[in-house]
C-alpha cells in the first residue's frame, strides 16, 4: 500500500491508492478544467435554491452520479456527542449496504478525520476492512471519501462510490475536495438557517406555552399544558413532569404525556445520575440512551422505545422545584437551541407552577376562613341567648337567629337598623347597657321585663365593649337571655322558703303550746269531776270547751302544708292555714 | 296496778298524768330531769314509762333508748306536742308501744294506758 500525492496545494492532498492500474485519461487538461468548472457552477447554482440542509444534502447526492459519471453518492453528518458519522444522505445504495457496521476501514476512517481525501480501489477485497462482504454484494470497487470541512473544522464526509474499477485523478480528488467544502458551506448554512428559522419557531412556541400556563392558576392544567406542548414542538415521544413534595422533598410524577402507565410505574429516576445533574441545575441531552451512563434504567426506557432524552431542571428564580424530562424515540442530537427552549419552558412553566401552588394555598385558606365563619355562624344561631352587635353610631351590625326570632324580623331587615329602634319594646330607655358601654366603655347589665305574645317576659340584658386600636369602643356585644323561667323558679323557692319557715314557726309554736295545754285541759277536767256545785260546774266545762278550741288549732298549725296571705287591716295581711 | 314512770320537762303535765293514773290504781313517778328518770328506772321496777319527746337536755327518744338498756320488758307511751314522721317512726323502732299526740284527752290516755299494760 502506497500514499499517492497529487500537485495541488493543501493539508488534505494525500490520497490513498490500491495497487491497480489507472484508467486512460483521454480529455486535455484544459477541456477538463471547464468540465469541473461546469460541475461546480451546477452544483452551487442547485444547492444555492434550497435553504435547508436536509434538502442541500439530497440535491448533492442525487446530482454528483451523473455530473461526476459515479454510481453512488452518500454524505453523513460528524455527530459531535458520539464522534461518529450519522447518514444524512444517499443515492444509489441499498438500505442493506447502507445499515452495515462500519463505513470504511478504521485507516481511512482516522485520515478523514485527520482531514485528508481517501481514494480506494477493490474495496471488497480489501482485507482490513470488515464490512467487505457488503461492498461486494452491493458491488462497490472504488471510493473516494472526502472530509467535509467547514470553518476549518469536520462537519462530515462524503464519499463517491463507483461499480467499475475508477483511480480518482489528482485532479478529481482536488476538485471533489473544493465541491465536498462547497457542500460543507452550503450544510452548515442551511443548518444555521435551519437552527435560526427552529429558534424563531422556538421563541413562539415558548410564548404560546408560556401565555397558555400564565393564562391559568389551575394547577392541572398548567402541568398538562407542559408536558402535552414541550413534546409535541420538539417533535419529540413524550414528556415527564416531577415536583418536589415540600413535605417529603421527594420528587414525584405529577404529570406525563406520551409514555406508558407501565413504564412510569417502573420508573423510578431518584438514582439516575442524569436527574443529579439537572438537580444541580445542569440541563442534561443524552444521544444514546442505551449506551449512556447517566442513565440507570434503559432496560425500561429501551422497552418503552426511548432512545434520546434530554432533562432540564424546573426553576423558579434560583431555585429548583422539579425536574422536565423530554423523550425522542428517534436517536437525537438535541441542539442547543432545543435545550434553550426546554429550559425557557421549564422557567416560564416553574413561574406559573409556583403561581397556581399559591393560589392553590389561598384558595384553602379561603375555603378555611370561609368553614371557619360558617362554624362560628352557626355557633351564634345555635346559642340560646340573643346576640347582638352594634357599632359605635348604634346601628346593627349583627343579629344571631334567636335574636330574629323573637323580633319576628328578617337578618337583612334588622342590619343597619338603630339600636333603640329595634329594641323599642324597652320602654325604660334610662335602663339600655348599650349605651352605657358607649359613654363608659365598662361592661353593663340590666333586667327588665317585655310584653311579649305570650306574656310578660324577664329579659337580662349585658353589653360588652370591643375596642379599636386606639382604645375607643369601636362595637358593643350585647348579650340578651329571656331569665323568665330562672325568676318564676326563684320567685318559687322564696316561697318555697317562706312556707317553710312559717311551718315550722306554726309547729313551734303549736308544740309550746300543746304541752301546758295538756295540762291545764286535763286539770280542768279532773276538777269538773271533783266539783260539786253546778254553777261551777258549768264554768269549768266552759274552760274545758274552750281549752278544746285551742287544741283544734294546734293540731291545724301542726297539720298545715300550705297557707293563704289574706288582707287584715291597712297593710296587715293574715294568713290561712291549709 | 302498774310501776309508771312519767317524764315531761313541763311539771305540770307530769302532776296532770300522775293525778290522772293514780286514779286508776297506779304508782306514777313523776320526773322533769332526763338523767333522774334514767337512774330510777335502773334502781327500780318500772312497767311503763311515758315519756315527753322534748325534753331538756335529751329527746324522749333517746332517753327510751337508756330505759330499754335496763329495763328490756318495759312498756312505753312517747307524748308529743309537735308529731313528725321521723320521731314517730325512731321511737316505734326503739319498742314504743304507742306515740300520742298532745293535747291527749284524759280518757284517751286511760284507755291508751290500760291497753299498753294488758298487751
Amino acid at each position: 500500500m502506497e500514499y499517492y500525492r497529487p500537485e495541488i496545494s493543501g493539508r488534505w492532498m494525500i490520497g490513498l491508492t490500491n495497487m491497480v492500474d489507472l484508467p486512460t485519461q483521454t480529455l486535455s487538461p484544459q477541456t477538463k478544467e471547464q468540465g469541473f468548472l461546469r460541475v461546480f457552477q451546477k452544483v452551487t447554482r442547485l444547492i444555492s435554491m434550497v435553504l435547508d440542509h436536509q434538502q442541500v444534502m439530497d440535491t448533492i447526492v442525487s446530482s454528483l452520479p451523473d455530473l461526476l459519471d459515479i454510481d453512488a453518492c452518500t454524505i453523513r453528518l460528524l455527530d459531535v456527542d458520539t464522534n461518529t458519522f450519522v447518514l444524512g444522505a444517499a443515492h444509489g445504495l441499498s438500505l442493506e449496504y447502507l445499515s452495515r457496521k462500519s463505513i470504511d476501514t478504521e485507516e481511512t476512517m482516522e485520515m478523514i478525520k485527520s482531514g485528508y481525501p481517501v481514494a480506494k480501489v477493490d474495496l471488497d477485497e480489501d482485507p482490513t476492512y470488515r464490512d467487505r462482504d457488503a461492498a461486494a454484494k452491493e458491488g462497490i470497487k472504488s471510493v473516494l471519501t472526502l472530509p467535509i470541512l467547514f470553518q476549518d473544522a469536520i462537519i462530515g464526509i462524503m464519499r463517491l462510490l463507483t461499480k467499475s474499477q475508477r483511480l480518482f485523478t489528482a485532479e478529481e480528488i482536488s476538485f471533489s475536495m473544493a465541491l465536498a467544502e462547497q457542500v460543507g458551506v452550503a450544510i452548515s448554512n442551511g443548518r444555521m438557517f435551519k437552527e435560526m428559522e427552529n429558534q424563531v419557531d422556538f421563541m413562539n412556541e415558548v410564548q404560546k406555552i408560556s401565555r397558555m400556563v400564565n393564562s391559568t392558576l389551575d394547577m392541572d392544567s398548567v402541568l398538562n399544558t407542559i408536558v402535552q406542548r414541550v413534546p409535541v414542538s420538539m417533535e419529540a415521544k413524550g414528556c415527564t413532569l416531577r415536583l418536589f413534595n415540600p413535605l417529603t422533598n421527594q420528587l414525584e410524577l405529577v404529570a406525563s404525556y406520551g409514555v406508558s402507565e407501565k413504564y412510569l410505574k417502573q420508573s423510578n429516576i431518584e438514582d439516575e445520575k442524569n436527574v443529579t445533574m439537572v438537580l444541580s441545575g445542569e440541563p442534561v441531552a443524552i444521544y444514546d440512551v442505551a449506551s449512556d451512563d447517566r442513565v440507570l434504567n434503559k432496560k425500561n426506557m429501551m422497552e418503552e422505545g426511548i432512545n434520546s432524552l434530554l432533562a432540564v431542571p424546573i426553576t423558579v428564580g434560583k431555585e429548583i422545584i422539579g425536574v422536565l424530562r423530554i423523550f425522542s424515540e428517534k436517536h437525537h442530537s438535541f441542539t442547543s437551541t432545543e435545550v434553550n427552549f426546554a429550559v425557557t419552558v421549564s422557567e416560564a412553566g416553574g413561574t406559573a407552577i409556583q403561581n397556581a401552588r399559591i393560589y392553590q394555598k389561598i384558595n384553602l385558606l379561603f375555603n378555611q376562613i370561609e368553614e371557619n365563619e360558617r362554624f362560628l355562624g352557626d355557633i351564634l344561631d345555635c346559642i340560646r341567648p340573643e346576640l347582638l352587635v352594634v357599632d359605635k353610631d348604634r346601628h346593627v351590625v349583627l343579629a344571631n337567629k334567636v335574636c330574629q326570632q323573637r323580633l319576628g324580623m328578617e337578618e337583612a331587615d334588622i342590619l343597619g337598623m338603630e339600636y333603640h329602634e329595634l329594641c323599642s319594646s324597652n320602654k325604660d330607655r334610662s335602663a339600655c347597657p348599650v349605651d352605657d358601654v358607649l359613654r363608659d366603655g365598662k361592661p353593663a347589665t340590666y333586667e327588665h321585663t317585655v310584653e311579649l305574645k305570650d306574656g310578660e317576659h324577664w329579659l337580662e340584658r349585658t353589653a360588652s365593649p370591643m375596642f379599636d386600636e386606639n382604645g375607643n369602643v369601636e362595637f358593643v356585644i350585647e348579650i340578651i337571655r329571656d331569665i323568665t323561667t330562672k325568676r318564676t323558679l326563684e320567685k318559687e323557692q322564696m316561697e318555697r322558703v317562706e312556707l317553710q319557715g312559717v311551718v315550722e314557726l306554726a309547729g313551734t309554736v303549736a308544740h309550746e303550746i300543746n304541752t301546758p295545754l295538756f295540762a291545764a285541759l286535763g286539770t280542768a277536767q279532773i276538777l269538773e269531776e271533783d266539783i260539786e256545785k253546778q254553777e261551777l260546774i258549768a264554768d269549768v266545762q266552759t274552760i274545758i270547751r274552750n281549752l278544746k278550741n285551742i287544741s283544734e288549732l294546734t293540731k291545724k298549725m301542726t297539720d298545715m302544708t300550705g297557707f293563704e296571705r289574706k288582707d287584715y287591716v291597712g297593710e296587715a295581711n293574715i294568713v290561712e292555714f291549709k | 296496778m302498774a310501776e309508771i314512770l312519767a317524764l315531761d320537762d313541763v311539771q305540770d303535765a307530769t302532776v296532770l298524768i300522775g293525778k290522772i293514773l293514780k286514779k286508776k290504781g297506779h304508782n306514777v313517778h313523776t320526773f322533769t330531769e332526763e338523767d333522774d328518770a334514767i337512774n330510777f328506772a335502773k334502781k327500780n321496777k318500772v312497767d311503763l314509762a311515758i315519756l315527753d319527746i322534748k325534753l331538756k337536755r335529751m329527746s324522749g327518744v333517746e332517753v327510751l333508748a337508756e330505759l330499754k338498756k335496763s329495763t328490756p320488758d318495759m312498756h312505753a307511751i312517747m307524748l308529743t306536742g309537735y308529731p313528725t314522721v321521723e320521731t314517730a317512726r325512731e321511737a316505734i323502732s326503739l319498742g314504743a308501744d304507742e306515740y300520742c299526740v298532745k293535747p291527749i284527752d284524759r280518757d284517751e290516755l286511760e284507755e291508751k294506758v290500760e291497753k299498753v299494760l294488758e298487751s
